[in-house]
C-alpha cells in the first residue's frame, strides 16, 4: 500500500529547505545547559513556541460549528457525533480528543483565530507552507522567524528548532537558527546505566583522547543532573509530546531562547479521516496540556504563548473514502496564561463557500503574525512582513 | 615455548586490526598475538582473494527510477518512498559487507575513500548514482591512484554533488575542478585560480543522468582549445585533466598525508620516507608501507574510532550482521553520532578526533551498543568470572583495561552482557588508543 502521508521531511526535501540545516547549529545539552547558566534569559521576556501540523489539518473537525446544519449534512460520513464534542459556545465545540485545550479555554487561556488563510489560497500542500512560513504570498525565500533572527544580535540561541532538520521559517536572510534534538534527551538505562557512570572517572594511564572520551561520559550524566528531573522518559509521550517536554524543560532551565518549533505530520486525511484525526488531536492535546502543567509552575508561566497552526484546513464537503481533500482556512489557536482567551475573527459560514467548496478567508495570518510580533517580539510588523502592517494582537 | 607478549605487541596488533580491518573477529587477537607482529602486517594487507564473507551477502540490485516526479501525486510518493527504502537498503548493504568480510582491508579501503571523495546522497538523491560510485571506489581501492582519479572525475554522483552539470563553457561552474584540486588529489595552494578556472573549461561538456550516474561527453559543448594548468599546456579532457593532477608530486605528498592522518596518527607527521612507496601512485603499496612502518608502538598515535569503524567493529566481535537490527534506529543512531555512510556532512568528509566525543552521541552509542548486544554471540566471555575482564579484551582486541574499566566491568561479571556493553562503551573501545 502507498503510504501517502504528506509529513515534514518530505515537504522539506521538495522545498529544498533540507539544506539549509548544513548551515544550521546542533545545539549539545551541554551548551544548552552552560547558555542556561550563563546567560539566562531575563524573568518577563516573552516566548513564543510554534506548533506546526504538516499536511492540512481539518479545521471544521477541530474547532465544530455543530449547530451549522451543513455541518452534519455535506460530511455525514466524518461529522463528529454529540459524544465526540466538548461545546464551548452556543454553537462551537472542541473535538472531544482535546480535553485538555477546552478546560484550558475555560480558564480564558485559549484564543481561537477563526478562518485564517490568505488571499486566494493555494490547494498545494508545498506552495501554502511556503506562504505560511515565509509570511510572504510571492515567493520569498527566507523565513519570517528568520528575518527576525535577521534584525536581532547574532546568538545561536534566539531561535531553535526541535529535531533534525530546520523549517524553512527559521531560516533568514543572513542568519539561521539553531536546532536541538529531542531524542539528544534519553539517558541510558537499564541495569548498566549504573555502571556508565563509573566509566567517566579518568585514569592515571589514558591517553589524551581516552580521557576526552571519559569526559564525554561524565558530560552526558552532568548535564542530566543540571537540568535534573525533567528530562523527559523515552517511553512516554508522543513525538510531539517529547518534543514539547524537552521545549518546557529547556524554558524552566532559563535557555535564552525566544522562539520554538516544534511539530507533528500526517494531517493530510484523504482518507479515514476520524480515526487518523482524532488520534493526532489527542496527541496535540496531551502535548499541549503536559506543556502548560509544566510551564505554569515554573516562573515562565506568564511568558509563554504557543500557536498551533496548519498550512491550509480542509473541504467542507467529505468525500467518499471517509477522508477530506485539501482546503483553505482553518481555526489558529494561541495557548498561554498571558493570552486574552475567547474567538477572535469571523468564523466563515458554511454556506458561502468558493468555487471549489472551500471556506472563505476572514483573518489573514500575517496579521496573526503581526501581533506576535508586536506582542511577543517587539518588533514592527513591517520589518519583518513586506507591505503590511496589521496585527492581530491576543495579549 | 611461548612467550607472553609485551604490552607494545598488544598495542600494535590492536591498532593493526582496528585501523585496517574493522576489529578483529572473535579469537583473533590472541591468535595473532601468538604468530607474531609480522603474520599480523600480512593478514591485514591480505586481499583480493575469494572471500566467502562478502559472497553471503546479497547483490543489491537498484532499479534506474527516472527523473523527478512533478507535483504532489500518488506516484510521486510511491517515488519518494522508494528512494527512501533504496537508500535504508544500500547503507545496511554495505555495513554488512564491512562486518562479515573476511579480508576487509577492501571495504576499509572504500570506507576511506568514501570519505576522500566525500560525495553525499543529500545532494545526489539516488541511491543508484551513489551505488555505482560506491563499486567504483571499491574497484580501485587498494589499485593505482591515477586510474582512481580518472574515474572518478566522470563519476556521476560526482559530477552531481559538485554542479558539473551546470557547468557550461560560456557559464562555468568551478566548483568540481577547485575540490578535484583543493580536497581530492593536491591539497590546499597547490594551485592558483587560474588553473581552477582552466580546469573548469576541462570539465566542460560532460552531463550526468542523475537517476543512474551514467555520465555522457558532449564534444560540441566541451571546450576543445589547448588550455595551461599546473603550467602545461594542452588539450585536456576530464580524464585527461585528472592524469596531469595525480602526476604532479604534491599529488603523493597530499594522499599519504590524507592516509597517515586517517590511519596512523592525527598529532604526529608521516615520515617524507613514505611518498617513495607511492611513487608509481600504487595504493597498495603505499597502504603495506603505512602498515610496516614503526609507528605502531608510539603512544602518540592513538586515534578517536569513527562511529562507524566502532559500529562495525563491535558487530565484528559480537557477530552481528547489521541487516539483522531494526534499519530505521540503527541508521538514526548512527546519523545522531554524525556518520551515516553516504551522508558526509560535506565535501570535506567527515570529521575526526575529539570531535566524535561528545555527551550527546554518547547515548547514542549506549543505543546502537545495547540492540549489537541484545542479539549478539557472547561466548567469548564464557569464562570463569576471574577471568573475564581479561578474555574481554583478548575478545575486542583491547591492549590493555584501565584500573576504571577493569573495576567496572569487574562489577559486571555475574552478568556477561553487561560486562559486553560497558567494555563497548569503554573510552579504551571507543579509541584505538
Amino acid at each position: 500500500m502507498i503510504n501517502c502521508e504528506f509529513d515534514r521531511r518530505r515537504f522539506l526535501q521538495w522545498t529544498g529547505a533540507g539544506i539549509f540545516a548544513t548551515m544550521s547549529t546542533q545545539l549539545s545539552l551541554e551548551s544548552l545547559a552552560s547558555a542556561a547558566s550563563d546567560a539566562p534569559l531575563p524573568v518577563n521576556t516573552p516566548i513564543l513556541v510554534l506548533v506546526t501540523l504538516y499536511g492540512g489539518n481539518d479545521g471544521l473537525n477541530t474547532v465544530v460549528p455543530f449547530t451549522d446544519p451543513v455541518y452534519e449534512s455535506a460530511r455525514s460520513n466524518i461529522a463528529l457525533s454529540s459524544s465526540q464534542l466538548l461545546p464551548f459556545t452556543d454553537s462551537l465545540a472542541f473535538n472531544s480528543s482535546m480535553p485538555s485545550i477546552n478546560a484550558l479555554y475555560g480558564q480564558n487561556k485559549v484564543a481561537i483565530v477563526q478562518g485564517v488563510s490568505y488571499p486566494n489560497p493555494s490547494l498545494s500542500h508545498f506552495s501554502s507552507m511556503a506562504i505560511w512560513q515565509s509570511a510572504s504570498l510571492t515567493g520569498v525565500s527566507s523565513g519570517w522567524i528568520g528575518r527576525w533572527l535577521d534584525t536581532q544580535p547574532h546568538n545561536a540561541y534566539n531561535a531553535i528548532g526541535v529535531g533534525s532538520t530546520l523549517p524553512p521559517a527559521f531560516v533568514g536572510e543572513k542568519s539561521v537558527a539553531s536546532m536541538v534534538d529531542v531524542s539528544g534527551m534519553q539517558l541510558p538505562w537499564g541495569p548498566v546505566a549504573s555502571l556508565l557512570p563509573r566509566l567517566g572517572r579518568s585514569s592515571s594511564s589514558d591517553v589524551a583522547l581516552e580521557a576526552a572520551a571519559a569526559t564525554s561520559i561524565t558530560d552526558l550524566f552532568s548535564t542530566a543532573s543540571l537540568l535534573g528531573p525533567l528530562i523527559p522518559k523515552s517511553s512516554t509521550g508522543s513525538m510531539l509530546g517529547q518534543q514539547l517536554s524537552l521545549v518546557s524543560t529547556l524554558i524552566n532551565a532559563n535557555v535564552p531562547t525566544r522562539v520554538w518549533e516544534v511539530n507533528l505530520s500526517s494531517f493530510d486525511t484523504h482518507t479515514g479521516e476520524q480515526g487518523d484525526q482524532n488520534v493526532l488531536l489527542a496527541q496535540v492535546d496531551a502535548a499541549i496540556g503536559a506543556f502548560m502543567t509544566s510551564i505554569g509552575t515554573g516562573s515562565r508561566s506568564n511568558d509563554v504563548t504557543v500557536m498551533i497552526y496548519s498550512e491550509f484546513g480542509r473541504r467542507v464537503e467529505s468525500n467518499a473514502s471517509d477522508g477530506t481533500d485539501h482546503g483553505t482556512s482553518a481555526p489558529v489557536l494561541l495557548i498561554g496564561n498571558g493570552v486574552a482567551g475567547g474567538l477572535y475573527g469571523e468564523q466563515p459560514p458554511l454556506n458561502a463557500l468558493d468555487v471549489n467548496g472551500n471556506l472563505e478567508v476572514t483573518t489573514d495570518f500575517r496579521a496573526v503574525y503581526g501581533g506576535l510580533l508586536q506582542d511577543i517580539l517587539a518588533t514592527p510588523v513591517s520589518d519583518i512582513i513586506p507591505s503590511w502592517n496589521t496585527a492581530l494582537s491576543v495579549h | 615455548m611461548r612467550r607472553t607478549p609485551s604490552f607494545e605487541q598488544r598495542l600494535a596488533t590492536a591498532r593493526l586490526l582496528h585501523r585496517f580491518n574493522f576489529g578483529p573477529t572473535p579469537g583473533q587477537y590472541t591468535d595473532l598475538l601468538e604468530r607474531g607482529i609480522e603474520t599480523t602486517q600480512s593478514t591485514v594487507l591480505e586481499h583480493g582473494h575469494f572471500d566467502s564473507g562478502l559472497d553471503s551477502v546479497a547483490p543489491l540490485v537498484l532499479a534506474d527510477l527516472g527523473p523527478f516526479p512533478q507535483g504532489n501525486t500518488s506516484a510521486a510518493m510511491t517515488f519518494w518512498n522508494t528512494i527512501e527504502m533504496d537508500s535504508r537498503e544500500l547503507v545496511m548493504w554495505w555495513l554488512d559487507r564491512m562486518v562479515v568480510s573476511r579480508y576487509p582491508l577492501t571495504e576499509r579501503m572504500t570506507w576511506f575513500w568514501h570519505g576522500h571523495w566525500a560525495t553525499s546522497i543529500s545532494g545526489v538523491s539516488y541511491p543508484l548514482t551513489m551505488q555505482k560510485q560506491n563499486n567504483t571506489l571499491r574497484t580501485h581501492a587498494l589499485a593505482n591512484f591515477r586510474d582512481m582519479a580518472k574515474a572518478m572525475v566522470v563519476d556521476g554522483a560526482l559530477n552531481v554533488w559538485l554542479n558539473n552539470n551546470e557547468n557550461y563553457i560560456q557559464s562555468p561552474n568551478e566548483n568540481l575542478a577547485r575540490e578535484f584540486m583543493e580536497l581530492m588529489t593536491l591539497g590546499v595552494n597547490k594551485f592558483t585560480q587560474h588553473d581552477v578556472t582552466a580546469a573548469a573549461r576541462a570539465l566542460t561538456g560532460y552531463s550526468t543522468d542523475q537517476s543512474n550516474g551514467n555520465v555522457t561527453l558532449n564534444l560540441k559543448q566541451h571546450f576543445s582549445t589547448p588550455l595551461v594548468i599546473l603550467g602545461t599546456k594542452s588539450q585536456l579532457n576530464a580524464e585527461s585533466f585528472a592524469s596531469l593532477v595525480v602526476s604532479k608530486d604534491e599529488n603523493a605528498r597530499f594522499i599519504m598525508d590524507r592516509l597517515w592522518f586517517r590511519f596512523v596518527s592525527g598529532s604526529t607527521a608521516a615520515p617524507a620516507s613514505l611518498a617513495g612507496s607511492f611513487a608509481s601512485r600504487d595504493i597498495s603499496s603505499l597502504i603495506s608501507a603505512l602498515v610496516h612502518s614503526t609507528a605502531w608502538t608510539n603512544p602518540a598515535n592513538a586515534l578517536v574510532k569513527s562511529p562507524v569503524e566502532w559500529f562495525v567493529g563491535a558487530c565484528r566481535a559480537l557477530k552481528v550482521r547489521p541487516s539483522t537490527l531494526n534499519a530505521n534506529d540503527t541508521q538514526w543512531e548512527l546519523s545522531q553520532m554524525g556518520q551515516l555512510p553516504f551522508n558526509p556532512p560535506n565535501v570535506g568528509g567527515w570529521t575526526y578526533g575529539q570531535a566524535w566525543l561528545s555527551g550527546v552521541a554518547y547515548q547514542y552509542r549506549f543505543e546502537l551498543a545495547q540492540s549489537m548486544v541484545a542479539t549478539g554471540d557472547l561466548a567469548p566471555l564464557s569464562v570463569s568470572k576471574s577471568k573475564m575482564v581479561q578474555a574481554c579484551a583478548d575478545w575486542l582486541g583491547v591492549a590493555e583495561w584501565s584500573r576504571r574499566t577493569a573495576s567496572t566491568l569487574a562489577a559486571a561479571v555475574a552478568t556477561p552482557s553487561e560486562v559486553a556493553l560497558a567494555a563497548l562503551l569503554s573510552p579504551e573501545y571507543m579509541v584505538s588508543a
